[in-house]
């Protein structure tokens, strides 16, 4: 729902700050979704009159307007006050009061200055109100009252500034569905007065027209009231009264139907409008006309205030005359019994809806109106006649006439007052603060609650007061009719805490954080790339023997091992200090037990002594052997080699995205030329290489009799935990162009290495180039002694454009340049 | 004109129909739809006709051209559908398949990984401390006397320097407690040493998982109800849990927890030495001395902890007879647990 600051503050003083003001609201339950600020225009957009207009000759729609501008001081001012403005609007005609904006006027959307416009010159524009802001109306320019003086203050006439506030109602609140009611929120929350307007006093009927009215569906129409107006005159609505509901968002139609709509944005409540000439009798001859409320006949069509034809099934309620439906019942009226500018009697209608039905009338029709939008969310039925007094004031006032007879009211089962009863202590227990029972009090009455006094609590709406003590524990209020969503205990401390503000209630445990959730996790992951890699978690003990790291090759005594007191044997006597001996311990013993294809890890601490004490680090290491795959009659097996064990260690790097590079290594128990380091930002975090075989001798291993290169892995999860940290994935946009692959084979010198010409190619065009891949290398005597052959899968794409076989083919020319050049080499 | 249009459309339907491969086809569509085809030609002799007969017989013609494309399409449809049903053969569905490479963790893991998942569930967290410990952290401070048998050479193992290996997971608790104000709600699995011979049912390292749980008004009623929620997830539902009198140093009261034997479902069998009930841990509510020593204010707060012994649990889940096979890491068991864990 759209309101207007500047009406809203006819119901209540509010504070001057709009952003404030929206907060207020939002926290007060009623969201502010959407703010618009309509600024002041400057003073030198005025009010003008039109003088005089004609046809800009050769143009169909041009006019060329003298416009008079009273006082205001204009250097292109004629003798008679006017200067010349060039218009395109259909409705722009002389003798017109309309709304001119003088050149140097900075409006919302555009700067106005001199334009010459077909070769004419015109000093200013005459302003539709799109254009001054105030509305999405950009059909023709807005057309002031005639008795408006030239030079009139616009933002004066327009109440400017002003703030429209779009605001979301849920769906249990109908009683926020007018200003009044967003008001009486406000004043609860601000502890301020709602101003209500005054209970309208009406004048004795003196008209002389009558009416029957038969409520045939009191369970669909629980009070339908109905008044005449005899002798109004239909006529557009004054200024004020247009501009409310255009900046609520509503099309001003005339005096009558406009009233209906101001008093429904005023209190919730729809009202609707019959001509009363153009309604029926059920019996021929009557002396009076009739409204029936009743059911449609199955196939009764309605030509509804859209002009489109609908077919009723017979389920709905409609408002019938003596013959025919003239309104879809709380959705919407009938073409021919509207309100016209030839209307001279009219019979207001304020009416209560059962909500279920016009729910499923409006689904059904595919009609949603603001009436059938507010019937939905359940209305009661005490104010119908109250809502009607208020349009009837203003009927009188605006539009003129007469009353003719008393209220027409039906009303056979007038709502029963309820009462609910609130424990100030359930308030503690549910919201975690406490409100006093005197706030308490405060707020409920500002809400129209009535305090009736202490007594026994009992659950949920009571339609009696229990005998009131002073000692009770529960505090009994009569639930205003309107609020037809307050049915338990639970709903009013709903209330207290929405007014009371939830910014309020206390957060009493912040979370600890602890755990350190990225370390736990990272360690997760890199067993999880592991076992995926086909690799068998192994545990072994934390103890060891100097021993074994002897065995590795290294020197026990330039080892920092935690030593132990008591150990349980010399196996067991110091702490490890690496996972390797175990794994080859454990490598052995499946060798022995008859298995091959072995691939075994684990993740553990080593406690190293350090000279402030000690430390615990985490560690990865795993050993394989065997093939590459499970065994399978379809596939001939292959070794695990050092490219499958880069490939595995570089899928785990990738997995903690840290960038890496890879450098020479040497280890006591690896072969030197066969083993490597990867470093990331100058840490190590880890190797690949294969275990010499004098050091698996050790383990009574013998690699050449098994014919099984045994290849290790060892990282440092650690600090790829600690690498990984901060790292946050972003999502890249996907090119919307296609990519082109080519492939490239040529002889490279042997000495010449493929990251080599990888880096070289890339520095190319990192761009254009997404990926190189490698898909052959390959040597024989065919080749050049000192050659061999690669072959290069390219993959280009462009993410501006579509990439043109000229760029690829330049581009690929410049590879080949490159590599010729600068690397000797020979393109196949 | 009309008479060669019937003519044409008689054929096209034979020479369709006699199509026989994907080929065939573009080269009928081509005769009967193409630039030289007769069907084209007719409709630039259009213009001959009458002004008022061109657009009847411009419809025949799209009627033609329609009849033909529709045809080409029908006879397409069944050349590949026929092509589509040629590709089938018959498979020995006995042969084996490819088998996948993956690997397996290791049973300890994945029942530690469980006990983890149950508590993160539950909202705990996870904490983490060193295995090599110092007397305070894992006696003094656990209200452990400086004479309590339990910090002999044969229960403790000591390192050169004045550290031990810590007996328990506890020490985490301390060192949560020393950094952490109340509210807590951890778990701390890990390593722990007690200086036992290796045999079925004893190793010298093993693992733990402690719980502990700090706040206001915490009460062996919230123990319990950890306890059950814990044995529920972990054994199933039909699994009942209870506490019972013990000592411990740092619990106050101390109990040990069973839960109803699951081989037997609780009416007694040799698992459970016919008790019907198998012994999970030990558990209580926190010491004050505990409190005093990590400075909480037993007055404000209470707490409860318990501890689970990881390879008991694997044991009794797994059927495994003997703790020493845990830690031989043999291929043919450890590949037995490789479909059990996500």
């Amino acid at each position: 729902m759209k309101i207007a600051l500047s009406w809203l503050k006819n119901y209540i003083d509010l504070p001057e700050n709009i952003d404030e003001l929206a907060e207020l609201l939002t926290f007060a339950g009623i969201e502010v979704e959407a703010l618009t600020r309509l600024e002041a225009v400057p003073k030198s957009v005025i009010a003008a009159k039109v003088v005089s207009a004609e046809r800009v000759p050769k143009t169909d729609h041009l006019q060329l307007c003298r416009v008079d501008i009273g006082s205001y001081d204009y250097p292109e001012k004629a003798e008679d006050n006017t200067i010349q403005v060039i218009c395109g609007a259909a409705n722009c005609h002389s003798g017109m009061m309309a709304v001119l904006a003088l050149p140097g006027s900075k409006l919302a959307e555009m700067d106005i200055k001199v334009a010459k416009i077909r070769g004419v010159v015109s000093h200013g524009m005459l302003c539709s109100e799109r254009e001054l802001g105030i509305s999405e109306n950009h059909a023709g320019i807005i057309e002031l009252p005639a008795q408006t003086p030239i030079g009139a203050d616009i933002n004066e006439l327009y109440e400017l500034p002003d703030a429209i506030f779009e605001l979301e109602i849920t769906p249990n609140r109908s009683d926020l569905l007018g200003y009044k009611g967003i008001a009486r929120d406000l004043a609860a929350k601000l502890a301020r007065t709602l101003k209500e307007p005054a209970t309208p006093e009406l004048p004795v009927a003196t008209g002389d027209l009558k009416l029957g009215l038969y409520n045939e569906e009191p369970g669909l129409c629980p009070r339908y009231t109905a008044r005449i107006i005899q002798g109004v005159k239909i006529a557009q609505s004054p200024l004020w009264l247009k501009l409310k509901l255009i900046k609520s968002g509503l099309r001003p139609i005339n005096n009558v139907v406009d009233i209906t709509n101001f008093v429904m944005y005023e209190t919730g409540q729809p009202l609707h409008a019959f001509d009363f000439k153009l309604l029926t009798s059920r019996e021929a001859g009557a002396a009076h006309p009739d409204i029936v409320v009743r059911k449609a006949y199955p196939q009764e069509e309605i030509v509804a205030l859209d002009g489109k034809n609908y077919i009723l099934d017979g389920d709905e309620l409609v408002i019938a005359d003596g013959k025919k439906a003239s309104a879809i019942a709380g959705v919407m009226g009938s073409e021919y019994s509207g309100i016209t500018f030839e209307t001279r009697n009219i019979v207001l209608e304020s009416a209560t809806f059962f909500p279920g039905s016009v729910r499923k009338t409006s689904y059904k029709h595919k009609i949603s109106t603001d009436s059938s939008y507010r019937f939905e969310r359940h209305l009661s039925a005490e104010y119908a006649d109250k809502v009607s007094a208020r349009a009837t004031e203003l009927i009188l006032k605006l539009a003129g006439g007469e009353l003719a007879g008393e209220l027409y009211d039906s009303y056979p089962q007038p709502e029963v007052r309820k009462y609910i009863s609130v424990r100030p202590a359930r308030f503690e227990l549910l919201i975690g603060y406490t409100l006093s029972d005197t706030e308490i009090k405060d707020y409920l009455q500002k809400l129209d609650f009535e305090y009736k006094g202490k007594g026994r609590h009992q659950k949920g709406l009571v339609e009696s007061l229990p005998a009131l003590e002073d000692k009770g524990e529960a505090h009994y209020y009569a639930v205003p009719a309107y609020r037809k969503d307050i049915s338990r205990e639970a709903d009013v401390l709903e209330e207290l805490a929405r007014l009371s503000g939830y910014d309020k209630v206390p957060q009493i445990t912040l979370p600890q954080q602890i755990m350190d959730r990225h370390a736990y996790y990272a360690k997760r992951k890199a067993m999880q790339h592991l076992v995926a890699w086909g690799a068998y978690e192994t545990l072994n003990y934390s103890f060891s023997d100097p021993k074994q790291m002897q065995k590795l090759g290294f020197e026990p005594e330039t080892l920092p091992f935690m030593k132990l007191i008591n150990p349980q044997s010399q196996l067991h006597s110091v702490m490890r200090v690496s996972l390797v001996p175990q794994l080859l311990d454990n490598l052995a013993y499946n060798l022995n037990h008859g298995a091959r294809d072995i691939r075994l890890f684990e993740q553990g601490k080593v406690y190293l002594k350090t000279a402030e004490g000690h430390e615990e680090p985490t560690k990865l290491a795993a050993i394989f052997c065997g093939s590459r795959m499970p065994g399978h009659w379809q596939s001939k097996p292959q070794a695990i080699d050092f490219y499958w064990l880069k490939g595995c260690f570089e899928a785990l790097l990738a997995e903690y995205g840290i960038a890496t590079e890879i450098r020479s290594f040497q280890s006591p128990y690896q072969m030197d030329s066969e083993s490597f380091a990867y470093y990331a930002q100058d840490s190590f975090v880890g190797s690949i290489g294969r275990i010499k075989p004098a050091v698996l001798a050790k383990w009574d291993i013998d690699s050449s009799s098994l014919k099984q290169e045994v290849w290790l892995l060892e990282a440092e999860t650690d600090i790829l935990a600690e690498l990984s940290r901060n790292k946050e994935l972003k999502f890249q946009p996907l090119s919307r162009f296609p990519a082109v692959s080519r492939d490239l084979s040529f002889l490279a010198p042997e000495n010449i290495s493929f990251g080599e010409l990888k880096s070289a190619i890339l520095a190319l065009d990192s761009n254009l180039i997404q990926a190189i891949e490698l898909f052959d290398e390959y040597r024989s005597k065919q080749i050049a002694e000192g050659f061999r052959s690669l072959s290069l899968h390219f993959v280009l794409q462009d993410q501006e454009k579509t990439l043109t076989d000229e760029a690829v083919e330049h581009l690929m020319a410049r590879v080949q340049k490159t590599l010729i050049e600068k690397y000797e080499i020979k393109m196949r | 004109m009309q008479n060669q249009l019937a003519a044409m459309l008689q054929d096209a339907a034979l020479k369709i129909a006699a199509c026989q491969t994907a080929n065939d086809i573009l080269n009928t569509k081509a005769n009967y739809l193409g630039k030289k085809s007769l069907l084209n030609s007719l409709y630039s002799r259009m213009r001959e006709l009458e002004p008022s007969e061109r657009p009847a017989f411009g419809n025949l013609l799209n009627e033609a051209r329609q009849k033909i494309e529709a045809l080409l399409n029908e006879r397409n449809n069944a050349i590949k559908e026929k092509s589509w049903q040629a590709s089938s053969r018959s498979l020995d569905y006995t042969m084996p398949g490819v088998p996948g490479a993956r690997g397996g963790y290791h049973p300890l893991t994945i029942v530690k990984r469980e006990v983890d998942e149950v508590f993160l569930s539950l909202g705990f967290e996870i904490a983490e401390g060193p295995d090599i410990e110092d007397e305070f952290h894992n006696f003094d401070a656990l209200n452990t006397p400086a004479d309590h048998p339990s910090r002999n050479l044969a229960d403790t193992f000591y390192l050169e320097g004045g550290k031990l290996l810590r007996t328990q997971t506890s020490t985490v608790q301390i060192r949560v407690m020393e950094k952490h104000k109340p509210p807590i709600r951890i778990i701390s699995p890990g390593r722990c040493y007690r200086n036992d011979k290796p045999d079925p049912s004893h190793s010298p390292v093993f693992t733990q998982v402690e719980a502990l749980v700090v706040d206001k008004g915490i009460s062996m009623s919230d123990l319990k109800d950890t306890l059950q929620n814990f044995a529920v997830i972990m054994f199933g539902s039909q699994v009942k849990s209870r506490i019972r009198p013990h000592f411990f140093p740092f619990t106050e009261p101390s109990a040990e927890m069973d839960i109803s034997c699951m081989v037997c479902g609780g009416t007694g069998c040799r698992v459970c030495k016919q008790s019907g009930w198998l012994e999970l841990g030990g558990a209580g509510m926190v010491d004050p001395n505990v409190f005093d020593a990590v400075g909480i204010d037993s007055e404000l707060y209470t707490g409860f902890a318990f501890g689970l012994g990881i390879e008991r649990i694997a044991m009794l889940k797994y059927n495994i007879p003997d703790m020493r096979i845990l830690f031989e890491n043999d291929l043919r068991m450890l590949s037995q647990f490789r479909g059990e864990l996500q």
